[in-house]
């Protein structure tokens, strides 16, 4: 059967009669807002307990944000990365180091609060520059540079710690974590610090991203890499401060994450990457670079966390979860085609 | 094919909500009390239904897997249970996430199996402050803000355990390998220190190496390769869970190895991959009946919300050394098929 043939069987039967009905432009535009209010209604909807809104709660609200910002502070790195048309799949394993690094410098080597981030920062920091440095100077590409160095991160996680977890306990004592730290695992007037630290980074990159020449640098080079080359820009150098940033940013989430669960692992974080991807994906931006928004991911990040939060709500098998999100996850990017194509 | 996309913008909104209708399980109808403090009996109205959650670490370790459906056949007597399972796959994040889930819900009772102690402590006493008692299985958290902790004695396991590795190799001794579960979990050093005791009283007998297999046969079968590699000399393997030792035993078997030492386990589950099975066949020499405390969490749990009585803080469970001597009437008796 032809193309022809088997796309006029497809319009004119059920399929075909549910695309007739108009879609509106604005809808289609910011199809990240409209799958987080068709998430939101879902939730509010379906999960009702005795005439209660498990949802629309302020204490599951800030469950539900303070579970998302870990993930969405590595998403912020990895849409810049994949703006340039890079993947960065280190992610996950620079979460277990810096987690596992911020606890063995703080119990075991009596570093206060400000030296431990300083520290940790500086880590994640390497990581990210060797990430960028490797795939620009040596021209290997991101996808394999950040592959190994998933694989050693995790690798120093495990020998820096010998395989274990290092529990955080606070205190005064030199052995013990400075009280500052705890911060981290607090909430202020009920809002998680993790969420704000989430917003306040999405806010910065946002702008960052808009309405700075570095942001424009960025679709530039994600847009059509030659023709930025001709133009003038640095490109390695703008690739470089790209994956510097993500480890970073990562190095933000493993400090968060280790304040949170009171332990560094370097176990933690395994498939973190994954997550990180899926929000970006989500969100709007296209893997191919060149074309996303900030404002998307921090949407995409939100909607998987909702999704998540829901089905935790309803008690659905753990493993249906996983399905629903790898639906979801390839439905929202054969709609970023199509507004492509528009 | 534009408007092929648009109607699978449609088709993904509808089945996702059908599918949170239709998968979801369905929250009991409305009860009249409301939450009662966790160790004090209930107040005058009785409830007609409690909603029970049970926060499972993961399910790739068969033994979880039959923690949960012993769980589940023993609510399965009881209407007026209803019990939740929550799977957090390994991840200490996944499993806080998932206590705060059912916190939300108002559960009536928590059962939880924590993936490691310190990262779960403080969402569990959340629950425990929030007025939902807690059981605590087989893994336990930091502090005392649980109403019950039900487990098998590990220490007293590895024990059992280095004895008869110390009797069986006798007046000459030998080296030991040992395959352990996970690092941050408490069976795992209990099991170790356990043993260490158990083969003090036999100097000849040495553990010349040791590795973490999280409790997974597959892991078990890479960390033991390495072990063969470095080591020529290998007398017994020590593995902390039957699926430990089964994976030394393939590992060794495909070494060509596996007749030069014997393999002891724990668990001695009743199903076909079990550990008593594996002794009936010859790959074990000896298993430990590590109990889950699925039942008698259950148990526990109708005294607690239906009879209204206080639960002992800890709750030890026996175990039965299995051997070939009484492999086939253990598994009789355990219900395998």
């Amino acid at each position: 059967m032809s193309t022809k043939r088997l796309e006029d069987k497809l319009n004119s039967g059920l399929a075909g009669k549910l695309g007739q009905i108009k879609v509106p432009d604005i809808i289609k535009r910011s199809q990240s807002f409209f799958g987080l209010i068709l998430v939101v209604l879902a939730a509010s909807i379906f999960c009702v307990r005795d005439g209660e809104n498990l949802f629309l709660n302020p204490v599951n609200i800030a469950n539900v944000v303070r579970s998302v910002s870990e993930n969405g502070i590595m998403a912020i790195g990895m849409t810049l990365v994949i703006l340039i048309g890079g993947i960065d799949l280190s992610v996950g394993a620079i979460l277990g180091l810096t987690a596992t690094a911020a606890a063995d410098l703080m119990m075991h080597r009596a570093f206060g609060f400000g030296t431990t981030v300083i520290a940790v920062l500086l880590l994640g920091i390497a990581f990210g520059f060797f990430n960028g440095l490797i795939s620009t100077k040596l021209s290997v590409q991101a996808f394999i540079v950040t592959l190994a160095s998933m694989s050693i991160a995790r690798g120093l996680a495990r020998f820096w710690s010998g395989g274990i977890g290092i529990p955080i306990t606070y205190g005064n004592e030199p052995n013990l974590a400075p009280q500052a730290y705890g911060i981290l695992a607090e909430r202020i007037w009920g809002v998680p610090v993790p969420a704000i630290c989430f917003l306040v980074l999405g806010i910065i990159f946002s702008i960052l991203l808009k309405s700075t020449r570095f942001g424009r640098y960025v679709y530039a080079i994600g847009g059509n890499e030659t023709a930025a080359h001709l133009s003038g820009i640095g490109i390695n150098r703008v690739k470089i401060a790209i994956f510097t940033i993500s480890g970073a940013l990562c190095a933000i989430a493993g400090m968060i994450h280790a304040a949170q669960l009171s332990q560094g692992s370097p176990n933690d974080g395994i498939g973190y990457e994954l997550n990180a991807i899926a929000a970006v994906a989500i969100g709007g931006t296209s893997l191919a670079g060149g074309k996303g928004t900030m404002v998307g991911t921090l949407v995409g990040a939100l909607i998987l966390g909702i999704l998540d939060n829901m089905l935790g709500l309803k008690n659905v098998n753990n493993n249906l979860q996983l399905v629903v999100k790898g639906v979801i996850i390839i439905i929202a990017v054969v709609l970023q085609k199509e507004r492509k194509a528009d | 094919m534009k408007n092929l996309r648009r109607a699978l913008l449609i088709l993904l909104a509808l089945s996702m909500l059908l599918t949170m209708v239709a998968c979801g399980n369905n929250t009991p109808a409305a009860s009249t009390a409301p939450e009662e403090k966790k160790d004090t009996p209930p107040a005058a109205e009785p409830k007609k239904e409690f909603l029970i959650g049970m926060s499972q670490c993961n399910l790739g370790e068969p033994w979880r897997v039959a923690m949960n459906d012993q769980i589940a056949a023993a609510a399965a007597q009881y209407p007026e249970f209803k019990v939740v399972f929550s799977d957090a796959a390994q991840d200490n994040s996944k499993q806080v996430a998932d206590v705060e889930n059912f916190i939300q819900q108002k559960v009536d009772l928590l059962i939880i199996s924590p993936n490691e102690a310190k990262p779960l402590t403080a969402v569990v006493k959340k629950a425990y402050d929030a007025g939902i008692p807690v059981i605590v299985l087989d893994r336990k958290v930091e502090g005392d803000a649980y109403t019950s902790f039900i487990g098998g004695d590990n220490k007293l396991i590895g024990k059992k355990a280095g004895e008869y590795v110390a009797k069986v190799l006798g007046e000459k001794g030998g080296n030991v390998v040992e395959v352990k579960g996970l690092e941050g979990a408490t069976p795992q050093q209990e099991r170790h220190d356990g043993f260490l005791e158990g083969i003090a009283s036999n100097p000849n007998v040495k553990i010349i190496a040791s590795q973490n297999c999280d409790w997974l046969r597959d892991k078990a079968i890479t960390v033991m390769e390495a072990m063969l590699q470095a080591n020529k000399d290998i007398d017994v393997v020590y593995g902390h869970n039957d699926p430990a030792a089964e994976g030394a035993y393939i590992a060794a078997k495909n070494a060509g190895r596996e007749k030069e030492m014997i393999y002891i386990g724990i668990d001695a589950l009743p199903t076909p991959d079990g550990g008593i099975k594996s002794v009936m066949e010859g790959r074990i020499s000896a298993t430990y009946v590590y109990p889950t405390g699925g039942k008698d969490a259950i148990e526990s749990a109708y005294r607690l919300l239906v009879k209204g009585e206080t639960l002992e803080k800890n709750v030890t469970l026996g175990t039965i050394e299995v051997t070939k001597d009484n492999a086939a009437e253990i598994y009789k008796q355990f219900g395998g098929k």
